[in-house]
């Protein structure tokens, strides 16, 4: 067959280069899993720097995630319907904190947050403090995580046939009902993904918010800081707090594996339904 | 305290994150000349940059190659094979914890450094004296992982008992953030972040952009600052050009240097 015969010279090669790959990528992991024990997991969990990170990170993340559907679902269904050039150089303008370093996304933050920021000045006349406060987390989360969910749900919403929609609103549906009831539906396995990967950016999250949020216990610490944190004086801290953070992101990407697969048995099924 | 626990197995992922973050000693030798490699803290940055210009020009067949990151950082590097000559710490405790690993002679003191308080050139919480301290209603100041913390904490402590009890708490009711380096703590005064911070003299003096009061001495905490050659189990060359760079930071060229920079070197 023509393409065994064209795989066939690379396969070699490829094999040593592919698993020098895999081998860079999973090797680290493994470190990682081998070098606590079960009494060091215990103690790195009763540590005060733990739970308060873990819970700020739990909470900040899922608040920002939820700020990031609501507002970036409308954003991505305007990108992906629109032919029009401004919306072109917004999908560009959205995608820039992904390839802008988190470090320099957090001097922005403080300036246009910080008290002396473009925005911070006025905001701090009412009283309204960003820095160092749970706020600032979340805005820094929010910042370098959204351009990811956007981008997932945009190419999600552009498989989504347009002849679909005219059907449903022929048969009477609002413009609401037509979007809500039919395009999410057809487009959420892709806004799955997309929630993952924002979720687990912002979870990961630490240039942006040491430099706009600074670095407090139960305040201000996500887990990422709690770790340069440990590192400081306790390396096996840091080690299980990296695995903790590890397994969390390991339990997201198993799910993203498992939802489209679950949401294709899910949804066939009930349109194969009488 | 700061924990002064062995590393006991290989940390493949945190050790390659602590090199990255404090960047890899130099190794790449030319073959004309001797490199020395030396790894200094991060409050040694301006001084031991004076003196590596210094002591090339009185040396120009050595090389000197200078890392700087946080003391902790630096003896894990060490521990886990960075090959390096010497070892500036700001920190005791971690260059004994190499001289009791055999990774380094006993060693030997080099400075000291002690507390100051500082406030943004405008001064928005008018702060004039320590005294004044409690005004500040966004304070800055080290995590008590890190030495910088720790002494904060004593000095906050002592100036409980000279200025009054429930100063200390005053104090710490204000704090916004803990930073893990003296630089990230006065990095947040210079963008006006915070009202005050409290770091090391040496970081104050580095700084125009912000405004140094002086912490009164009966309160205040000196600070150690050492040298410890690295012995061959380190990868150290152990040769006559590491010597003369310690000789020179003790001559009163390297001390001039020092001083210059806010460190104290009576009694050194």
């Amino acid at each position: 067959m023509s393409n065994t015969s064209l795989r066939a010279p690379a396969r070699p090669a490829g094999a040593l280069l592919a698993g020098v790959l895999v081998l860079l990528l999973t090797v680290p992991l493994l470190g990682l899993a081998v070098s606590a024990s079960p009494a060091e997991l215990r103690a790195g969990a009763a540590s005060p720097l733990f739970a308060p990170a873990l819970w700020l990170s739990l909470r900040t993340t899922l608040m920002s995630l939820g700020v990031i559907v609501v507002t970036g679902t409308p954003l991505a269904w305007w990108l992906a319907t629109s032919k029009g050039r401004s919306a072109r150089v917004i999908e560009v303008l959205v995608d820039l904190p992904i390839v802008i370093p988190p470090a320099v996304v957090g001097v922005a933050l403080l300036q246009t947050f910080g008290r002396q920021g473009l925005l911070g000045a006025g905001l701090s006349e009412f009283g309204i403090g960003i820095p160092f406060t749970e706020r600032a987390v979340l805005l820094a989360q929010i910042v370098v995580s959204a351009p990811f969910y956007v981008q997932a749900a945009a190419n999600a919403f552009r498989r989504v046939d347009l002849d679909v929609l005219i059907v449903a609103r022929t048969l009477g549906a609002s413009p609401d009902v037509a979007f809500f009831r039919v395009a999410v539906p057809i487009a959420l396995p892709g806004l799955v993904v997309g929630m993952s990967l924002a979720w687990a950016r912002a979870l990961g999250e630490f240039g942006a918010t040491l430099l706009f949020a600074g670095n407090l216990s139960g305040r201000t610490q996500t887990m990422p800081l709690a770790i340069l944190t440990a590192l400081e004086s306790d390396v096996q801290l840091a080690v299980v707090f990296s695995l903790v953070l590890a397994a969390m992101g390991g339990l997201v990407l198993v799910g993203l594996r498992l939802a489209p697969s679950a949401w294709a048995s899910f949804a066939g099924g009930r349109i194969s339904r009488p | 305290m700061v924990t002064t626990r062995a590393v006991s197995r290989p940390l493949s992922a945190l050790v390659s994150a602590a090199f990255f973050m404090g960047g890899c000693a130099g190794t790449d030798s030319e073959d004309r000349g001797t490199q020395l490699s030396i790894l200094a803290a991060s409050s040694l940055t301006e001084a031991f940059t004076a003196m590596e210009v210094g002591f090339e020009m009185a040396n120009p067949d050595v090389d000197v190659v200078i890392t700087f990151a946080g003391s902790q950082v630096l003896r894990l590097q060490i521990e886990q094979g960075a090959p390096a000559d010497l070892f500036a710490s700001a920190n005791e405790a971690q260059a004994h914890a190499l001289a009791d690993a055999g990774l380094a002679e006993p060693p030997r003191i080099l400075a000291h450094n002690r507390l100051a308080l500082i406030v943004p050139t405008d001064n928005p919480a008018e702060i004039f004296s320590f005294g004044d301290l409690p005004q500040a209603s966004r304070l800055v100041v080290g995590t008590e992982h890190v030495p910088l913390g720790i002494y904060t904490r004593s000095m906050l402590d002592r100036a409980d008992a000279k200025l009054g009890a429930g100063f200390a708490d005053r104090v710490r009711t204000q704090v916004v953030s803990r930073e893990n380096n003296a630089r990230l703590v006065r990095a947040k005064v210079e963008l006006g972040e915070a009202d005050a911070a409290i770091v090391y003299q040496t970081d104050a003096m580095a700084s125009d952009r912000v405004r140094l009061i002086e912490i009164p001495g009966d309160v205040n905490i000196r600070t150690p600052y050492v040298t410890a050659t690295l012995t061959d189990a380190a990868g150290g060359a152990a040769n006559r050009a590491v010597a003369d760079f310690v000789a020179f930071t003790r001559s009163e060229e390297g001390r001039a240097i020092l001083v210059r920079y806010g460190f104290d070197v009576e009694g050194a």
